[in-house]
């Protein structure tokens, strides 16, 4: 396992050579990983790579062809119902009963999920008013906006207070400011709870996730921290320098590469991108340019580049 | 803990149901179709039961309409008034009708018939038709059989004349007791169809539940509950059935205020309760493989044609024979109940068995295929995979 956790040492969840297949196709494959107490996991992967097979085979969903995952050292196997009391699961869509009012269905789901009956009343007020929808408690969920309903799912999936908060896809499709706030309600949840967020957004796992797993074609290709990830992938910074003359190009190449700190160099669309692990050398590179230059900047890596390196 | 479980999807499904505008709409609409029935059946066996009777053929009259010229009125009035409209007119008046399209026929009888026939004279009889109306064929065949009937009265006539001693003419008196056959039919089995409606009408009650889950994508948060997926099938069947049994009681109250005889209506309301159970059970099949509810109907009405088949066929084979096999159907206890028989303990417990083998074989295959991955989040597999499957027992 590569990287660290923001949580204790304690494995809470330990998914083991898990293996599931669709027919011919191969969702996971081998799949191992470790997550912590208190940890927030990212799950990032391009469409297909396994994600919601994964989370789902995690909260019992679905059953492995082979393997296991362990949660708090109980098997999927051996207890498959008190996992999924351990669980507050948010899927892909937030698809809710209908004809339910708001505050009906988190009871529904709370005498479900085995919440004493004297305690239900109390939960669900709190929780309606954590999502900000106490105002709209006795409206029925046909009338909500996918906002709203994303909310009434948060406030669903924290019902029965759980140990394990798995998202799927929490911020999809909804607009910056509610995606924001459902960001913040994750942010805010660090560290109480061990928590898997799958997602689309690499800005989103790079701001709220401990660590952040990459996955494609049913395997873990890297795990580590966003940091850790980004430094691997391009070092430290990218030079972009843009040029004005490009007869020229093929022998700034050679030159650049001679550096010690040019891990590597691309040159797209009259542009030279210079991935350095250390920036001393930075301003003798530019100088290799000379008065070819056209314009400078530099660029830290972001997730979306670890991304797009490591899954092409 | 577990029970709580199956409990509280009973709980919230049933209390939605009894919220729901639709379902009250269906409900209300159901007890209007019975109160209608309840006349049309109290008519029809008033009718049945009358001197008079019923007739359920087509009534013929002025089918057609022919011309009769009879001197001695004899023959018309062999004519069946019921069909043939007869009008006693002249010669020419009748020609020229015929070609203008008003009647259909014209008989002219010659001479005076009685005289002829009991001075053994052959009588004449001349037909003119008009050919262009398909009526005329009709018209034809009536004279003809007038015709037939005159033969054998003057072969009577001259059969008593040559053995006067054997003039009396033998007559069969009937006695009867019971009720016929039909009038059973009319009377037990209609009255059993009626009580057993609603199981089959709120069928599609667990089609809604389930299939629903699938088509809206609800399934996967209920599958994420602490609790088994034989839980969530029981707690929605156990719902339909509580709907079920709540329209039956209704039903059952209104047909005893409606005068209807029911010898144990607590036995009968019993039995079509338990009978409730495997019918939604073999429903929860359906609902549990199909993909979608256009599937789930084709499905439905496939499973509710074997269901009807086998509760009413035996029902049928008890009323004709008194077979002691027909009380594997339930249909057929509840109709001798209806009727205050003594029932021997067996032939509950017949029945009883067929309901509780077909409950545990049709809730252990929905529940079965509720719990595969490929049936809920695809690729679903083919009826034969399934059928391989479940006698290997793989994955099952």
């Amino acid at each position: 396992m590569v990287g660290f956790g923001m949580g204790s040492n304690e494995v809470m969840i330990k998914i083991e050579s898990l293996t599931k297949s669709f027919g011919r196709i191969k969702a996971l494959d081998d799949l191992n990983l470790e997550i912590k107490r208190g940890e927030l996991l990212g799950i990032i992967g391009p469409n297909g790579a396994g994600k919601t097979t994964a989370i789902r085979m995690a909260c019992c969903i679905l059953k492995p062809d082979f393997g296991d995952i362990k949660i708090d050292g109980i098997s999927i196997h051996e207890d498959p119902i008190r996992i999924k009391s351990m669980i507050g699961y948010l899927p892909e869509e937030p698809n809710l009963y209908e004809r339910f009012k708001a505050k009906d269905l988190l009871k529904y789901f709370a005498e479900l999920y085995g919440v004493p009956k004297n305690d239900i009343n109390g939960r669900v007020e709190d929780l309606l008013e954590l999502v900000g929808m106490t105002e709209r408690k006795d409206d029925r969920i046909n009338t909500f906006s996918k906002g709203l309903r994303q909310r009434i799912s948060v406030a669903r999936a924290l019902v029965h207070d759980p140990d394990i908060i798995i998202l799927d896809e929490p911020t999809m499709g909804l607009d910056p400011a509610t995606a924001n706030s459902i960001r913040d309600f994750v942010r805010n949840l660090k560290g109480n709870k061990t928590m898997i967020l799958c997602t689309h957004y690499m800005a989103e796992a790079d701001f709220l996730c401990d660590r952040v797993a990459i996955l494609n074609k049913g395997k873990i290709i890297d795990v580590g921290t966003p940091a850790y990830l980004k430094s691997k992938i391009h070092g430290d910074v990218i030079l972009k320098v843009k040029i004005q003359n490009l007869e020229d190009v093929n022998s700034y190449k050679e030159k650049i590469m001679k550096f010690a700190s040019v891990s590597a160099v691309d040159f797209i669309d009259g542009e030279y991108l210079i991935s350095l692990k250390y920036r001393n050398e930075m301003s003798e590179i530019v100088d290799l340019f000379g008065n070819n230059v056209n314009s400078i900047n530099t660029k830290e890596p972001t997730l979306e580049d670890v991304f797009i390196n490591t899954v092409k | 803990m577990v029970i709580m479980k199956f409990t509280s999807i009973t709980k919230w499904e049933f209390k939605n149901t009894l919220k729901s505008k639709k379902f009250m709409m269906i409900f209300f609409l159901q007890l209007s179709v019975l109160f209608l029935m309840i006349i049309i059946f109290n008519s029809f066996v008033t009718n049945i039961e009358s001197d008079n009777g019923i007739s359920i053929t087509p009534s013929l009259n002025g089918f057609a309409s022919m011309d009769v010229l009879d001197q001695s009125g004899f023959i018309s009035k062999l004519i069946n008034p019921a069909v043939i409209n007869v009008i006693p007119l002249s010669y020419n008046s009748s020609l020229n009708n015929i070609a203008d399209g008003k009647i259909t026929g014209f008989l002219y009888v010659s001479g005076n018939v009685d005289k002829k026939i009991q001075l053994g004279q052959t009588i004449d009889m001349t037909i003119y038709l008009d050919s262009s109306d398909p009526k005329s064929s009709v018209v034809r065949d009536e004279v003809n059989s007038t015709a037939q009937i005159i033969s054998q009265s003057y072969s009577n006539t001259l059969s008593n004349s040559a053995a006067p001693q054997n003039t009396s003419t033998p007559t069969v008196n009937q006695e009867s007791t019971g009720e016929s056959l039909p009038l059973q039919i009319i009377k037990k089995v209609m009255l059993v169809i009626l009580l057993f409606l609603p199981l089959l009408l709120f069928g599609n009650m667990i089609i809604d539940t389930v299939v629903g889950e699938k088509e809206r994508k609800t399934g996967e948060i209920l599958i994420a509950m602490p609790m088994s997926q034989a839980q969530v099938i029981i707690g929605k069947s156990m719902a339909v059935v509580l709907t079920i049994s709540l329209q039956v009681a209704m039903w059952l109250i209104i047909l005893l205020i409606a005068g209807f005889h029911i010898a144990n209506p607590l036995l009968v309301f019993i039995f079509i309760f338990l009978t409730s159970i495997p019918i939604i059970g073999i429903t929860a099949v359906v609902a549990a493989y199909s993909k979608n509810f256009k599937e789930a109907g084709i499905g439905l009405s496939i499973a509710y044609m074997g269901i009807v088949g086998f509760l009413i066929v035996p029902v049928l084979l008890y009323l004709s024979r008194k077979s002691f096999l027909a009380n594997i159907s339930p249909m057929t206890i509840v109709m001798r109940l209806f009727s205050g028989e003594s029932i021997p303990l067996m032939d509950y417990g017949i029945s009883l068995a067929t309901i509780f083998v077909v409950s545990l074989i049709s809730y252990w295959i929905a529940i079965k295929l509720f719990e595969r991955d490929d049936i809920m989040f695809g690729p679903r597999p083919g009826i034969l995979r399934l059928l391989y499957d479940l006698i290997t027992f793989k994955k099952f």
